[in-house]
């Protein structure tokens, strides 16, 4: 899990939150940071407390608490209002895929990939993101092929990133590769109706 | 529910073990062929026998080094050798492309800088998918393949032994033995074993190997002493003796002149005594100078050996079943057609003695192997003029024979060399130092002219002998040489251009155009 990171609201402009609209300095939200890759919480700061932070951290002391007004996150699980984290899992054997996957009423996506996979370090947050647009009506686990060689033989994967729709335990539709976000909602949206 | 699933895996493997006995007690094998070890000819052997409806399994197995590395299935050529050599060769390449480049016009800031860790997470990326890549072949091609150690209970049974120390028997028609070697530690030197690495450990650190000492003077040694020369590190070579033994000594000292011209320091006639840890983890390193009758030391931030490598037989147990292995070597004795001393058990790729210790040797033998045991072929292997290439800076490619190979075979009085200095073209925009690009031809000198070794040191000394190892293969004469039309302009039409003999004495360099 990162650290929290901490912007200058010029930056979340960049990414299209806005800046009226209620979002106070000091408000912790979600919202994807610059060369960061997953949804991420963040802390928004005001110019003031950008600056007395990087002061701090320049100096090396401890960034101490912000004002009392401001909620803090810490360096912990993931601080998010979304249901992500409970939508997305990581397959931990064989078993695991039984239970979670093979076994659960509800549809499930399989995202097969592996570390030194490029393609799939894009189209695994990317699926994620489209996944928890889903408010839980489908279900994301995640396998390294790596990690479950026998696991990506059994389903024979080839190539990575592969991901299969899966539904009462059966195989109902596949793809290999990237896809945009219309493609993977498309996919989404044909695995929950069917 | 994990309960039921365990309760079914015992009950298959006892199953299992049910059907071996009852086979074994019937006398019929479980495989057509077991082939133990993974790499470029064990791999090459399944998947040929798996094409011809056979049931073949694999065994491979990776024993972590002294420093604790390990990889996946595809062998040495794959995960710490030829491929991940290859690529970091390249990445060499790159810098010294870059430093020519400003002549071309383009503006890059000099110096160039070089990160090692990005270099190594991409070719160890690269590795990884090539992993993944053999089984999935495996899996396609229907070999079944075992993560496991293997060793010989008898002449048609493997014991295999995964990592948690589980067992499986299992027997087979045919065994081939195709386990390659690993890089020797010089065990006499105090210090060897705990603070130096070895090929093996190169390719897959995370972190930039520093000031690096390479000790000894084989390709394995030139080759990773000029990449890391290439990619800005500070590089020194340790020999003993002569650089790359058993290739043609005047095209390796021009090599080793490159080399040092290129950056690379070289610490000639001497050897290592001992390697000592100093504070801040850095190693100083002891030798002699046998030319001086000196005692030298220095510092290093990493000691690489690269004297030479070893059979993989240790753990085999061979003498179970008496496989019979060179006692000088320690490699498996075959005959022509890959056979050991056992009937159906053979062997092929490093592990075998008198060999060339090269990828594409092992598929070749592997491959044809596996027609003559399940194919009806009787074609054997042919080791006879076997291109290959070191890829040092400035890379040297030959086929067939060194001169001193061709002299002592047909005696001087009948072999006509001939060569030429040469400049490639693209050296000469970039006033890049062409000194060492030089080429050689052996020839016979009674009628026909045949040609019997090419040698050629320049860039891309691979992709330009390949061609030629073709004629070669084919008989082709110096006549037939002469007819054949260059292709302007390249460094291999020199090639088809040579004219001057060693003999006449004269100046052998040649102009382009």
């Amino acid at each position: 899990m990162q650290c929290p990171i901490y912007v200058y609201p010029g930056y979340l402009l960049a990414w299209g939150l806005p800046r009226r609209g209620g979002l106070e300095p000091g408000t912790a939200a979600v919202g994807l940071a610059v060369g960061c890759p997953h949804p991420t919480y963040l802390i928004l700061l005001s110019p003031q407390m950008a600056q007395r932070l990087a002061l701090r951290q320049l100096l090396s002391l401890a960034p101490r608490t912000l004002p009392p007004q401001a909620p803090v996150a810490r360096h912990s699980r993931a601080f998010s209002t979304s249901a992500n984290c409970k939508s997305t899992f990581n397959v931990q054997d064989g078993s695991d895929f039984q239970d979670r996957v093979v076994n659960n009423p509800k549809p499930v996506v399989v995202d097969f990939h592996a570390q030194w996979c490029g393609p799939c370090k894009i189209l695994g947050p990317r699926l994620e993101k489209m996944v928890a647009k889903q408010e839980g009506k489908v279900l994301m686990a995640k396998v390294d092929i790596d990690d479950h060689t026998d696991l990506a033989i059994e389903y024979e994967v080839s190539a990575v990133p592969t991901v299969l729709a899966m539904k009462n335990g059966d195989v109902v539709d596949k793809f290999v590769g990237i896809k945009d976000e219309d493609q993977l909602e498309a996919f989404l949206k044909k695995l929950i109706g069917a | 529910m994990a309960t039921l699933w365990r309760r079914r895996e015992r009950f298959l493997g006892v199953l299992g073990r049910l059907c071996r006995t009852v086979r074994a007690l019937s006398g019929k094998n479980e495989y057509d062929l077991l082939v133990i070890g993974g790499g470029s000819g064990g791999l090459a052997c399944a998947k040929e026998a798996a094409q011809f409806g056979r049931k073949v399994a694999v065994l491979d197995y990776v024993e972590p080094s002294p420093k604790g590395t390990k990889w996946g299935l595809g062998g040495t050529c794959v995960n710490v050798g030829c491929i991940p050599k290859k690529l970091m060769h390249q990445a060499a390449l790159l810098g010294s492309a870059l430093k020519d480049a400003q002549h071309y016009g383009w503006n890059i800031a000099q110096p160039v800088h070089h990160t090692w860790s990005v270099m190594a997470q991409a070719v160890q990326n690269h590795v990884k998918s090539l992993n993944w890549g053999h089984r999935v072949q495996l899996q396609d091609k229907k070999v079944k393949y075992f993560n496991m150690k293997g060793s010989f209970s008898d002449p048609h049974t493997i014991r295999g032994l995964t990592k948690a120390g589980k067992e499986t028997i299992v027997t087979a028609e045919n065994i081939v033995i195709a386990t390659g070697g690993r890089p020797k530690y010089p065990m006499h030197i105090a210090g060897a074993l705990e603070y130096g690495i070895t090929s093996d450990d190169l390719f897959w650190l995370k972190e930039s190997p520093g000031k690096t000492l390479v000790v000894g003077a084989s390709y394995v040694s030139l080759e990773c002493a000029g990449f890391l020369t290439g990619i800005g590190l500070d590089t020194t070579v340790m020999m003993r003796s002569i650089p790359l033994r058993g290739f043609d000594q005047q095209m390796a000292s021009l090599v080793t002149e490159h080399m040092e011209c290129y950056g690379t320091k070289f610490l000639k006639r001497c050897f290592p005594t001992k390697v000592e840890k100093l504070e801040g983890n850095r190693l100083q390193v002891t030798w002699k100078n046998t030319d001086l009758g000196t005692e030298e030391t220095d510092c290093f931030d990493t000691v690489m050996w690269a004297v030479g490598r070893a059979p993989d037989v240790k753990t085999l147990n061979l003498d179970a079943v008496g496989v019979k292995t060179s006692s000088e070597t320690g490699k498996i004795i075959v005959d022509a057609s890959e056979a050991t001393s056992v009937p159906h058990i053979y062997a092929i790729g490093d592990i075998t003695e008198g060999r060339p210790e090269l990828t594409p040797t092992a598929i070749a033998a592997g491959k044809l192997l596996a027609r003559r045991l399940f194919g009806q072929s009787s074609e054997l292997m042919d080791y006879d003029n076997v291109p290959t290439t070191v890829f040092t800076p400035l890379e040297y490619g030959c086929v067939g024979l060194s001169e001193e190979a061709a002299v002592q075979c047909y005696g001087s009085d009948n072999v006509e060399v001939y060569h030429a200095y040469y400049k490639p073209l693209e050296f000469t925009v970039a006033e890049r130092d062409a000194t060492q690009c030089y080429i050689k031809m052996v020839c016979l000198r009674e009628r026909e002219q045949r040609i019997l070794g090419l040698h050629f040191i320049g860039p891309n000394a691979g992709e330009v002998i390949q061609g030629f190892a073709l004629g070669i293969k084919c008989g082709a004469t110096y006549p037939q040489l002469m007819k054949t039309v260059g292709i302007h302009p390249t460094c291999a039409e020199e090639i088809t251009k040579l004219h001057i003999t060693k003999r006449s004495g004269l100046d052998a360099t040649v102009t382009g155009c």
